[in-house]
């Protein structure tokens, strides 16, 4: 491809690599991976798969942004970016509209406001633990013995949303096996975990305010049943991602990457 | 960037505990306290060594205290238990009298479990819990009253009033020149930065106060011909904090060091660690009434309720130092079971919003486990504050 302007974002989470490339505005490539050990290999292997995806060369790409935990290892880069702005800018990329979002990625959860041009006007991260994050459900899936696919469907399934008193991930563990040995549905166990969670989030919420649109962004957005407890629980209407809404934040840095080239730096 | 004095205070603080030894055999006794209300003027006058104890940061030594006081307790006061029970701290061993103000309970609770385990002479001081009626001036004069005679009787000898004179003159003048190398660091083209000028305040918990001022009157000597007039204002491109909410205490560096590792620039704070005590410090008359009257007139600690949020004194203060110190936003940090502080986050978060000023609030503790957490929080903080006050570097 001859005279291409390519911009790349490289979201490198706790658990899977996130990489967007993006030409003349648009989504030409992207790539998801399982994040490994070493942070730098994952973001460069993130982005030769997106490039490939994208039929492009390293030399195409004009700037490259990258986010997640994994920016403070990413010499690749022209410059680095927290994940709390990049998911503002790829959220209002995908849905203009969008005022507030609800991100649960691998390793944290966040909820984040944001202007009509995506800027951030105000955040909040959960704190310490690891409820509401991509962590806390494998380690629930596992408990199941289902994959972390399999756990959104399921809870759609229940027939009455049992209460999961604690969302710390060891002893909601402990007391997910208790359940389960008194003989309850695993189906209404997982909606159960799916609401403290949400009820988790809620407690975000009460600190930065909620308003419509809203948007669910992360890994744990493609989960069906939490995006519903969600729903239900906050009493909000989420919006239908047109992408995959774990490259939101990867989405974010490119657009990031393409605006700061134009502005020269 | 560093000024000849900050080396100069540096070494002195080094030989410091070796000075305060020597004192201790040669009969003075030292005044160990801790706490915002405590008047230090009538301990130095009396001939006492006044030194503020505690330090932070130190997760090892929060386990220690952990043994002795409540993990429910804040991280601040469980390392202040573990530094008594290590008793490695220089100036914990030479401590001969504690002192300790009730404003925040758990200081209370600390002094209590210093006298109960450790042995030690503790002294409370005790403290209103509604500064604005005048029964608070009656009950804390009182107070004050009580906590002079049992320092005197410490001392061996009575409070000389014109000695107590000259000690408020000296601590004005240590007041005056605090106050005035804030305005230095938080100003264009600075010599001096925040976290030099917040180490400057702690140097004066240990050094004698006279030779403590006159170290202050040599850094504002250097800062005048460095410096010259300093001049407050928002640089482009910068993202100008102010620091409130719980105790950053010496040793605590973490939140400091991640703010400037992402490119935020404190300039300025209201920590009772900080300058917050050190403001609006009038004390009307040379008496033990005037020095009580003086202290509750100043900003009230976080630890005291708030009565009306709109007269509060505290947000009040907030927000003219927020304007003095042309700040952009507030970090405000909170110390896990620092219940003060930590339960005022969502009011003080909400008053400044009207004004449109945004507030982070970090919770956190001595562990370094949350490092990463709080440096994306504090970073996605800075790049908002850019964002806004800044389209040039907008992302």
């Amino acid at each position: 491809m001859a005279n291409v302007s390519a911009f790349a974002g490289v979201d490198v989470g706790s658990l899977g690599t996130k990489t967007v490339i993006l030409v003349d505005g648009e989504i030409a490539g992207y790539s998801i991976l399982r994040t490994g050990i070493n942070t730098e290999e994952n973001g460069l292997h993130g982005l030769e798969t997106a490039l490939e995806n994208a039929g492009l060369k390293r030399e195409d790409l004009k700037y490259i942004v990258a986010t997640g935990y994994g920016r403070i290892s990413a010499p690749y880069a022209d410059k680095t970016v927290t994940e709390i702005t990049c998911h503002a800018k790829g959220a209002h990329y995908l849905h203009p509209q969008t005022r507030t979002i609800i991100d649960m990625g691998g390793q944290d959860c966040k909820a984040i406001r944001l202007d009509e041009d995506g800027n951030v006007t105000d955040f909040a991260m959960n704190d310490k633990c690891a409820a509401g994050t991509g962590r806390f459900l494998e380690v629930m899936a596992n408990v199941f013995k289902v994959s972390l696919d399999e756990l959104g469907p399921l809870s759609l399934r229940a027939t009455e949303v049992l209460p999961v008193s604690s969302t710390c991930t060891v002893f909601a563990e402990s007391e997910t096996v208790s359940l389960l040995a008194r003989g309850e549905r695993p189906e209404n166990i997982i909606i159960g975990i799916h609401h403290a969670i949400a009820n988790r989030v809620g407690g975000m919420f009460s600190r930065v305010g909620i308003e419509s649109d809203v948007f669910f962004s992360g890994g744990v957005a493609k989960n069906i049943g939490m995006r519903k407890a969600l729903e239900d629980v906050l009493k909000v209407k989420i919006v239908e991602p047109k992408k995959d809404p774990q490259l939101v934040g990867a989405i974010g840095a490119a657009v990031i990457a393409q605006n700061s080239w134009k502005r020269g730096r | 960037m560093a000024l000849k004095t900050l080396e100069i205070i540096k070494k002195r603080l080094e030989e410091r505990p070796k000075e305060i030894e020597k004192a201790r055999r040669e009969g003075q006794k030292v005044v160990g306290w801790q706490g915002y209300n405590i008047p230090e003027e009538i301990i130095y006058a009396l001939g006492l060594i006044p030194v503020r104890i505690g330090v932070g940061g130190d997760d090892r030594m929060v386990e220690i205290g952990a043994r002795y006081i409540s993990t429910k307790n804040c991280v601040f006061v469980r390392e202040t238990v573990g530094l008594f029970a290590e008793n490695n701290d220089p100036y914990v061993q030479n401590t001969d009298i504690l002192a300790f103000d009730a404003t925040c309970l758990q200081t209370y609770r600390t002094a209590e479990i210093i006298q109960y385990y450790f042995n030690k002479e503790v002294l409370i001081l005790g403290v209103p819990r509604n500064f604005y009626w005048p029964e608070a001036k009656v009950y804390f004069t009182k107070e004050v009253e009580y906590f002079t005679r049992r320092l005197e009787k410490q001392a061996g000898k009575k409070l000389n009033y014109q000695i107590l004179a000259d000690t408020i003159g000296l601590y004005d003048r240590i007041r005056n020149a605090i106050v005035t190398i804030y305005t230095y660091q938080a100003a264009a083209g600075n010599y001096l930065s925040w976290e030099e000028t917040y180490d400057l305040i702690h140097a004066g918990y240990y050094l004698d106060r006279r030779e403590y001022l006159s170290l202050l009157e040599q850094v504002l000597a250097e800062l005048r011909e460095k410096q010259g007039q300093p001049f407050i204002e928002a640089v482009e491109g910068e993202a100008r904090i102010f620091l409130s909410g719980s105790v950053l205490p010496p040793g605590d560096k973490k939140l400091i060091k991640i703010i400037q590792e992402v490119g935020g620039r404190i300039v300025g704070d209201d920590l009772w660690s900080g300058l917050i005590p050190y403001l609006d410090v009038k004390i009307p008359e040379n008496s033990l009434q005037g020095l009580a009257v003086g202290y509750l007139n100043r900003t009230p600690h976080g630890a005291l309720p708030y009565l009306d949020l709109d007269t509060d004194r505290r947000i009040k203060r907030l927000k003219e130092l927020i304007q003095t110190f042309k700040a952009q936003g507030v970090i405000y940090h909170t110390l896990r079971y620092c219940d003060p502080y930590t339960f005022k986050a969502k009011e003080t978060k909400d008053i400044l919003q009207k004004e449109g000023i945004p507030l982070l609030e970090i919770h956190t503790e001595y562990a370094g486990s949350d490092f990463e957490a709080i440096r994306t929080r504090v970073e996605a903080f800075v790049e908002m504050l850019k964002n806004r006050y800044d389209e040039e570097v907008a992302v």
